[in-house]
């Protein structure tokens, strides 16, 4: 217990200063906000023209708020993942690529440890991105619910709470990509196995396998694919999806504790 | 006294059985004992590295055996961890991080308690002559006190058994000296020191034995004080080659 403490405590310095981290954290919890309330409001405008129109369709109807938390929590169930799988890709995959993890051989605090706190702490990040992201959208939202007097009632809230939801699910899903990072030992090969899952869950959902596929879980769930596609995500769906990031947390401890050749 | 650091007739091969793979390590053994600097020396691609690189446990060799204070350094107990300390490749150094963040963190992963970290990383920053960068940044750093810094990283917590890869490669002669003193210094108290270098002269000043590696295995000893130094190195050279053209040759 004293070595994750330790792992921690450095790999949440580490991750304060890293890149990835700097670049990615404004980008989530600013970017969602302004993007939800911009799309319902281009939406409504009737400004939108051929397939956009066609697209923003969804959210040109119906209570503003609860639109607004709906679009939230559908860019950020695929936001977090995109911006979880770069900072995994860059925490797990380049210490690997130029030799710096060699250096996490033979410590007091060993390199499972620290690999497991890495996870941790890039999941602790997205979590409080996801938090920060919907706290801003429901600010948002409200301010413009009440310039119109419209309500900020309970299904606004319970779409903030879905969009919590599906964000802090579509952020567990990273992890499985720092299993990739360390058996590929490249932040490139990283990045170009999340852009084919992603590309992937598109194929899924258009087969219509969707509501059992992880990756497409979240989205599906928030209403990326409709109402009915949202209905279909059940408990068993969610808790499938919600056990891959302690499966692959799992698994990367396996691996940085059998890593050699480094 | 059992040796800290040991590597018994290990073997390695890098792409395993497939064909034309070259061994890297073809029976290589050596022993360092506490309060002893011992130091390898060889042509590229001698195995030096790689014997090195399975002392500190980022490589396990295919046969043989390797002890870092009687342990598998692969799987080193925390006990023993907290006595061991290298440098083999890229050091416990993050670029994001500055010289005194890498040195508090170092000493933290090596197992000091958070007590005893100031007054480590203040000792080392005194030996090697960083006070000057301690607030910059470790990717703002030259080379030379880059590698200052990935040294004084593995000697914060004053480790019993040290493994150092070509530790003087970037250093300016006064880095060289203060490298130098660092290691009699650790083998003054106690520790085991394993340094591979390619400079006769400099592992002349610093070490007890010296050991030419060739091919991957040890050659033959040479003593720092013995005259021609360099000439001596390539008679070993020589006839291990010769050696192994007459094995091949029956």
């Amino acid at each position: 217990m004293n070595a994750l403490r330790t792992a921690l405590l450095v790999e949440a310095l580490v991750w304060r200063r890293a890149t990835v981290q700097r670049l990615a954290t404004p980008l989530l919890v600013t970017l969602v906000p302004v993007t939800s309330v911009g799309m319902t409001a281009l939406a409504r405008s009737g400004a939108a023209g051929g397939a956009g129109a066609a697209k923003l369709a969804d959210y040109a109807t119906g209570d503003i708020a609860t639109t607004h938390l709906l679009v939230a929590g559908q860019i950020l169930s695929v936001a977090v993942l995109m911006a979880g799988g770069f900072g995994v890709a860059a925490g797990f995959g380049q210490p690997l690529a130029d030799g710096r993890a060699g250096a996490a051989f033979g410590l007091a605090t060993p390199r499972e440890a620290l690999a497991l706190a890495r996870a941790l702490v890039v999941l602790g990040w997205l979590a409080a991105c996801v938090v920060g992201a919907v706290a801003l959208t429901v600010g948002a939202s409200a301010a413009v619910a009440a310039s119109m007097s419209a309500p900020f009632g309970s299904s606004a809230w319970e779409a903030a709470g879905r969009a919590l939801a599906a964000g802090l699910l579509g952020a567990g899903l990273v992890l499985p990509f720092a299993a990739v990072a360390t058996a590929t030992r490249s932040a490139l090969a990283t990045i170009g196995t999340l852009i084919g899952v992603v590309a992937l869950t598109q194929l899924v959902v258009l087969v219509g396998a969707g509501a059992w596929f992880p990756y497409a879980v979240p989205s599906l769930w928030t209403g990326t694919g409709g109402p009915a596609a949202a209905a279909a995500i059940g408990g068993p769906a969610l808790a499938l999806t919600a056990a891959v990031a302690p499966a692959a947390a799992a698994l990367v401890v396996v691996q940085w504790r059998r890593l050699t050749d480094v | 006294m059992p040796d800290a650091l040991l590597l018994d007739d290990v073997r390695h091969t890098f792409g395993g059985r497939r064909h034309g793979a070259r061994p890297a390590l073809s029976g290589l053994s050596l022993a360092v004992a506490p309060g002893e600097v011992v130091a390898m020396i060889g042509l590229n691609g001698a195995g030096k590295t790689t014997a090195l690189r399975a002392l500190a446990g980022r490589l396990r060799p295919a046969e043989g055996r390797a002890r870092v204070l009687g342990h598998d350094p692969a799987r080193l107990p925390v006990a023993a961890a907290r006595r061991f300390g290298h440098v083999v490749g890229a050091a416990l150094v993050d670029p994001a991080l500055t010289v005194t963040e890498n040195l508090r963190v170092a000493a933290r992963l090596h197992g000091l308690p958070p007590r005893a970290v100031d007054g480590a990383v203040s000792s080392v920053v005194d030996l090697l002559d960083l006070a000057s960068w301690a607030h910059a940044r470790a990717r703002t750093l030259s080379l030379g006190n880059a590698q200052r810094l990935g040294i004084a990283c593995a000697v914060v917590h004053g480790p019993d058994a040290l493994v150092l890869d070509e530790p003087t490669s970037a250093l300016d002669p006064r880095g060289v000296v203060l490298v130098r003193e660092l290691v009699r210094d650790r083998a003054a108290n106690g520790a085991a020191v394993l340094v591979s270098s390619h400079h006769l002269d400099e592992v002349a000043r610093v070490a007890d034995r010296v050991l030419a590696v060739h091919d991957g295995r040890v050659v033959g000893t040479l003593q720092p004080g013995e005259a021609d130094l360099e000439r001596r190195f390539f008679a070993l050279v020589l006839e291990a080659d010769a050696r192994l053209a007459t094995r091949r040759a029956a």
